[in-house]
C-alpha cells in the first residue's frame, strides 16, 4: 500500500514538474521534404518526400534533432509549439555516426520567447522519463511515459555501421517523434532516435553522453565523428588462455584478437595482448566496463574522447602490466558500407557507361537483401575484402552501374552491376582512376576488365568519346561527371 | 457411359488411355524404391534416413537403369514390377552421380519373368511430342508432353554439362526417372520438373554411358574446366586479332591445377571445339539437335581423358591445340558440390566441432540455403583449390563444456591454422592435434574481422572429448574416410 500510494506520489510530481517549466514549449515540430539520389542512376533523383519529425531548442538559438530527419533535405520548415507559422531552417551541423544534427531558423525571431532546454546526466535505469515531440497519428505535441529499460551500445540504424551507447525505454517512440527529446526532472536526458522492428514497448534514444560529445566536436566549426582505436577486443573467458597469459580468473581483462590494419592502435598494441583498464575503467573479461552503474562495452571509452585525443589503456602484456597511451582517430575506410547522406554519389559516364563508387546505398538499389551469385563479389568486396585482404583493398571500389544505350555501346555483352578491376591496364582504385585510364589511351580500344569472372569487354575508343555527350542529350543528364 | 464418350471426354481432359501398344511397357517399366542416409549436416553424426520411390526402365541383362539421385548413399534398395504387389530385394552394381545414371538388379530370378528389354532411341529427332509413361496409383499412365529444345545444362548432381532434352508439360510430381517415349523407343529419363519445364536425360546420352561401361572403360565424365564468355563485341574480337566476320568464345579463365600444365590460356578465342565452328554465342551447330552450347562438346562421344582438338586464335595467330577432358571430380572445386563417396565427415576435439566445408553443409539451411547460408562461408564457392589449400574446414559449432568456456558462440569460422600447422583436411586437424604447444592447442581463424583464435587447454583435451562424446550422444569423436577407400567407393565402381 505504501510503495503504490509512492509510484502515485513520484507520476505527480513528474506531470507537475513538466507542467511547471512548460519544456514542451522548447519542443519544435519539423516538416522535411527530402529528395534521395539513385545511387545505380547517380545523376538522378527519387520523388520529393515529405516527413515529419522533432527537435527541441538548445542554447545559442539553435535546435538539435536527428540527422536522419533532416537527410536529404531540400526544404526544411519548423514550427513552433502551438503556433501554426512554419519557419525556414537549415543544417547547420549533421553528425550522421551519431545520428544527430543541428538546425539553424533563418529568422532570429523565431527563437523569441523560447527556452534552450538543459542538458542532465545519463538517467538509471528503472527510472521515469518521458518523451515529447511530434510523433504520427496528429499534428499537436504527444507525450509518453515510460522507464528506463537498459543501457548498452547499440547499433544507430542511421549510419547502419557505427554502434554507441543507446538507452532503450518502454516509453514510446513512434515515427515523428524521432529528435524529440526524453526528459526527466525537466532536463534533456536523451533525443528519441530509433525503435527496433518485431520489439514491443522498446524505444531508443541517444544519451547525454553521445549528445555533449557531438555538441563539443562541433565547437570548432566543423563535424569530424566519433573516433575509435581499431581494436577488436574479444572476451576473455577460458580459464585455459587466462593461464596461459598468466592471468587468474578474476574476471578481469578482455583480450585483444585483433588490430586494425592503420588502425591508431595498430602499432601499439599486440594480438594477445589483454586490456585491464580503459581510461581508469577495469575492463570485465567479457570486455565491458562498468559505467555508471551499467555494464557497457569498453568500445564507448574511446568515444567519450575526440578525434586526435588519447585513451590510456593498462595492458597484460607479457605477463606484466603496462600503460599504454593510444591514439583516437575517426574511421572513414569503411565510410562507403554505411549508409551515405547529404552529398549526392559520385560518377563518371563515358560512351554510356555510367561508373560509381560500390557502396551500401548502390547494393541496395539491386533490390536484394542478401547477395545472389551475381553479386556476391560486390559484397565481398563492400564488406569483406578490407578485413581480410587489406593490402588488396580499393580506397573507392568502382562499379560499372549501368549501360546507356547508344551504338557506341551496343555490342556490350556486360550492361552493368559488375566491379571494375582494370581498364587499359590500370587498377582502379577510385573513380579518378577512371578518368585518368580512359582519358590516357590515345590509340586502340578501350580494355575494360571486371573482377571475378565476369572478363573483359573493349569499347571503340574514337565512337565512345564521340557518344558521349550524345548520351548526354539523349539521356537528359547535365554533366558527365561528378568527382 | 457410351466408350466413345468416354474416350472424348479422357481427350478433353487430356488424358490418353493407355493403348495395347503403350501397354508394352508395362513390362519394360518398373518401380524402384530407395531407402537412403539424408545426412544432417549440423550433426553430422546422425544419420537419418528416407524413402523415395522412383522408376527403372529395364534393358536387358538382368539390369535396370535409372537416374542416379538417392542412390549413392542408399541403404537399402528394392524393386517392383507392374505397379504393385511383390517388392523384391534389388542391389545398386553400378552408378555415377556425375552421368547421374545407375543399374540396378536383383538376384530373385522371379522378378525378371516376364519383364521385356526396352530399347534406347540412338537418335531423337526435334519437334515431337513425347508420352510420358509412369506407374501410378497401381496403374500404367501414359501422358502426351510437348517438345520444347534441346539444350546443354549441368546434371542434377554435377557440374559437369550434358546434352538435356527439354519438354514442357504442366503433369506435377515428375523427376523421378519417369521414362519419356517415341516411335516405341525410350527417349530419356526425367531428372527433374522446375515450372512447366520437365528435364530428360536424353537416350543417347544413356547409351554412351552404359556402352562404355558395358565395355569396362568407363572412366567418368568430362568436362571442359575453363570459363569462357561469348565473343559478342566485334570490337573485342578485333583487340583480339581476329580478321574478317566475327566468331569465337572468349576464354577469360583457365584453373590452375597443381601438376598440370594447361594447354588454354586467358584471351584465347576458341574458334573450333572438335572440328565445329564456334560462333559468337558460345554455340556450334549440331547435325542432330541444332544450335548447342560448345559445353556439350566435352560430353558429345567424349569421356574424361578423351582428347579434343581445338583452334584457338591466340596473339593473333590461328592454332591448334590438344585438350585433354579433366574427369569431373567433386574435389575440382574448393566447396565440393557434393560428398557421395564417403558420409561426412566430423572430427569432435574438445567440445569444437569441426566439418568440412562443402554444398551439403551449406544446403543443410534448407532449400531457401542460397539466401539463408552465411554469405561468407557461401562466398568460398568462387575461390578455387590451390596445392596449399585444396580444401577448407571449419569450426561448425561448439558443443558446450567446461573445456571450452568463452567459446560457445563461435561457429562458422574457417580454420586457418591449428597449433602452427595449415588445415585443409580433418586428417590435419587430426594431426595438427597431436602436437600441442606450451601445453595449449591454438586454433587460428582466417583473417578477417571475426575471432582470429582461440586457445584451449592440451591436458584436458582427451578427457573433455570423452566427456562430450557421453553428454551429447555422440557415437565416436571423429569420422574421417580413409582417402583409399574414398576412391574405392567412388561411383564408378563396377
Amino acid at each position: 500500500m505504501l510503495s503504490k500510494t509512492l509510484a502515485v506520489a513520484v507520476l505527480c510530481l513528474t506531470v507537475l514538474g513538466l507542467q511547471a517549466g512548460s519544456p514542451e514549449r522548447s519542443v519544435i515540430q519539423i516538416l522535411t521534404f527530402s529528395q534521395q539520389p539513385q545511387f545505380d542512376s547517380p545523376w538522378r533523383s527519387d520523388n520529393v518526400r515529405r516527413s515529419g519529425g522533432s527537435g527541441f531548442v538548445i542554447k545559442g538559438r539553435k535546435i538539435i534533432t536527428n540527422a536522419h530527419v533532416i537527410a536529404w533535405a531540400k526544404q526544411i520548415l519548423v514550427r513552433r509549439y502551438q503556433d501554426p507559422r512554419p519557419f525556414q531552417a537549415r543544417v547547420a551541423y549533421a553528425g550522421n555516426d551519431c545520428d544527430l544534427a543541428i538546425l539553424e531558423v533563418e529568422d532570429p525571431s523565431f527563437f523569441d520567447g523560447l527556452e534552450p532546454l538543459e542538458f542532465g546526466d545519463l538517467p538509471a535505469v528503472r527510472s521515469a522519463v518521458v518523451t515529447c515531440g511530434y510523433p504520427a497519428g496528429g499534428e499537436q505535441i504527444s507525450f509518453t511515459r515510460g522507464v528506463v529499460s537498459r543501457i548498452e551500445v547499440q547499433n544507430y540504424a542511421h549510419p547502419g555501421n557505427r554502434f554507441l551507447l543507446a538507452v532503450q525505454t518502454d516509453a514510446a517512440i513512434n515515427p515523428g517523434n524521432s529528435g524529440g527529446p526524453v526528459l526527466q526532472d525537466d532536463k534533456v536526458v536523451g533525443v528519441a532516435f530509433q525503435g527496433v522492428p518485431g520489439l514491443e514497448n522498446a524505444g531508443f534514444f541517444i544519451p547525454p553522453e553521445v549528445i555533449r560529445h557531438f555538441l563539443k566536436d562541433i565547437e570548432d566549426g566543423k563535424y569530424t565523428g566519433f573516433p575509435e582505436a581499431g581494436i577488436n577486443l574479444v572476451p576473455l573467458q577460458n580459464p585455459a588462455y587466462r593461464r596461459f597469459l598468466g592471468l587468474p580468473e578474476d574476471g578481469v581483462g578482455a583480450r585483444v584478437d585483433s588490430l586494425r590494419p592503420g588502425g591508431p592502435a595498430e602499432k601499439l598494441l599486440k594480438k594477445d595482448d589483454v586490456v585491464l583498464e580503459i581510461a581508469g575503467y577495469p575492463v570485465g573479461s567479457d570486455g565491458t566496463v562498468l559505467y555508471r552503474d551499467n555494464r557497457v562495452s569498453g568500445s564507448i571509452l574511446f568515444q567519450t574522447v575526440q578525434n586526435g585525443e588519447t585513451v590510456k589503456l593498462k595492458v597484460w602484456r607479457d605477463r606484466k602490466p603496462i600503460e599504454v597511451e593510444v591514439p583516437v582517430a575517426v574511421y572513414q575506410g569503411d565510410r562507403l558500407a554505411g549508409n551515405q547522406y547529404d552529398v549526392p554519389p559520385r560518377y563518371l559516364i563515358y560512351g554510356g557507361l555510367v561508373f560509381t563508387p560500390l557502396s551500401a546505398d548502390y547494393l541496395r538499389t539491386l533490390g536484394r537483401d542478401r547477395p545472389d551469385a551475381s553479386s556476391s563479389a560486390l559484397f565481398y568486396e563492400l564488406y569483406y575484402r578490407r578485413s581480410e585482404d587489406p593490402g588488396g583493398a580499393r580506397s573507392e571500389p568502382v562499379v560499372l552501374s549501368t549501360v546507356l544505350a547508344h551504338p557506341a555501346n551496343a555490342n556490350l555483352r556486360v550492361r552493368g552491376k559488375v566491379l571494375v578491376n582494370r581498364i587499359n591496364g590500370v587498377r582502379i582504385d577510385c573513380l579518378e582512376d577512371v578518368a585518368q585510364a580512359l582519358g590516357q589511351k590515345k590509340e586502340g580500344a578501350h580494355v575494360i576488365e571486371f573482377a571475378g569472372q565476369d572478363g573483359f569487354e573493349c569499347l571503340e575508343r574514337e565512337a565512345s568519346a564521340q557518344a558521349t555527350p550524345q548520351v548526354l542529350e539523349t539521356y537528359g543528364i547535365s554533366s558527365d561527371r561528378r568527382l | 457411359m457410351t466408350r466413345p464418350l468416354l474416350l472424348l471426354l479422357l481427350l478433353i481432359a487430356g488424358l490418353a488411355p493407355v493403348s495395347s501398344a503403350e501397354a508394352v511397357w508395362e513390362k519394360s517399366v518398373v518401380t524402384v524404391e530407395v531407402t537412403f542416409k539424408d545426412y544432417d549436416f549440423f550433426q553430422p553424426w546422425n544419420t537419418p534416413t528416407r524413402s523415395v520411390r522412383k522408376h527403372g526402365l529395364y534393358i536387358g541383362g538382368q539390369e535396370i537403369v535409372t537416374t542416379a539421385q538417392y542412390l549413392p548413399t542408399e541403404t537399402l534398395v528394392r524393386l517392383q514390377k507392374g505397379g504393385r504387389g511383390k517388392w523384391y530385394p534389388a542391389k545398386v552394381v553400378w552408378f555415377d552421380p556425375h552421368a547421374d545414371l545407375a543399374v540396378i538388379t536383383s538376384e530373385d530370378p522371379e522378378f525378371w519373368v516376364g519383364l521385356r528389354p526396352a530399347r534406347l532411341a540412338k537418335a531423337i529427332p526435334q519437334a515431337q511430342d513425347f508420352n510420358l509413361i509412369r506407374w501410378k496409383d497401381g496403374n500404367l499412365e501414359s501422358r502426351r508432353v510437348e517438345f520444347s529444345k534441346f539444350t546443354v545444362k549441368d546434371g542434377s548432381l554435377s557440374f559437369a554439362p550434358r546434352l538435356t532434352l527439354e519438354l514442357n508439360t504442366d503433369l506435377g510430381g515428375l523427376g523421378w526417372a519417369e521414362p519419356v517415349m517415341l516411335n516405341g523407343t525410350v527417349a530419356g529419363l526425367t531428372t527433374s520438373k522446375g515450372g512447366n519445364t520437365c528435364n530428360v536425360v536424353p537416350a543417347p546420352f544413356i547409351r554412351q554411358i552404359l556402352e562404355a561401361r558395358a565395355k569396362g572403360r568407363y572412366p567418368g565424365m568430362g568436362y571442359f574446366d575453363f570459363v569462357w564468355e561469348p565473343g559478342e563485341n566485334p570490337t573485342t574480337l578485333e583487340h583480339l586479332g581476329l580478321k574478317g566476320p566475327s566468331r569465337g568464345a572468349i576464354v577469360i579463365r583457365v584453373p590452375n591445377r597443381p601438376g598440370v600444365d594447361p594447354v588454354l590460356k586467358p584471351r584465347d578465342l576458341l574458334l573450333e571445339v572438335d572440328g565445329f565452328p564456334i560462333d559468337v554465342a558460345g554455340d556450334y551447330l549440331d547435325p542432330q539437335y541444332g544450335h548447342l552450347l560448345l559445353e556439350n562438346l566435352s560430353s558429345r562421344g567424349h569421356l574424361a581423358g578423351d582428347m579434343v582438338r581445338m583452334k584457338v586464335l591466340r596473339d593473333g595467330m590461328e592454332t591448334n591445340i590438344s585438350y585433354v577432358l579433366p574427369k569431373a571430380e567433386y574435389h575440382d572445386d574448393l566447396v565440393p558440390r557434393e560428398l557421395f563417396d564417403h558420409p561426412p565427415e566430423y572430427v569432435v576435439a574438445g567440445g569444437l566441432v569441426f566439418q568440412a566445408l562443402d554444398q551439403p553443409f551449406l544446403r543443410g539451411w534448407g532449400e531457401d540455403w542460397r539466401r539463408r547460408a552465411p554469405f561468407r562461408l557461401q562466398h568460398y564457392q568462387n575461390g578455387s583449390p590451390t596445392a596449399e589449400r585444396p580444401s577448407l574446414v571449419l569450426l561448425s559449432n561448439v558443443l558446450p563444456d567446461p573445456v571450452n568456456v568463452g567459446y560457445q558462440e563461435a561457429r562458422f569460422l574457417v580454420v586457418d591454422r591449428i597449433n602452427g600447422r595449415r588445415i585443409s583436411t580433418l586428417a590435419d586437424v587430426v594431426e595438427a592435434l597431436k602436437d600441442p604447444k606450451d601445453g595449449v592447442h591454438r586454433v587460428e581463424f582466417m583473417k578477417g574481422d571475426t575471432l582470429q583464435s582461440l586457445l584451449l587447454d592440451a591436458a584436458s583435451m582427451d578427457q573433455a572429448t570423452q566427456r562430450v562424446i557421453r553428454r551429447y550422444g555422440l557415437p565416436a569423436a571423429q569420422r574421417i574416410t580413409e582417402p583409399a577407400a574414398k576412391t574405392k567407393t567412388q561411383g564408378t565402381m563396377g
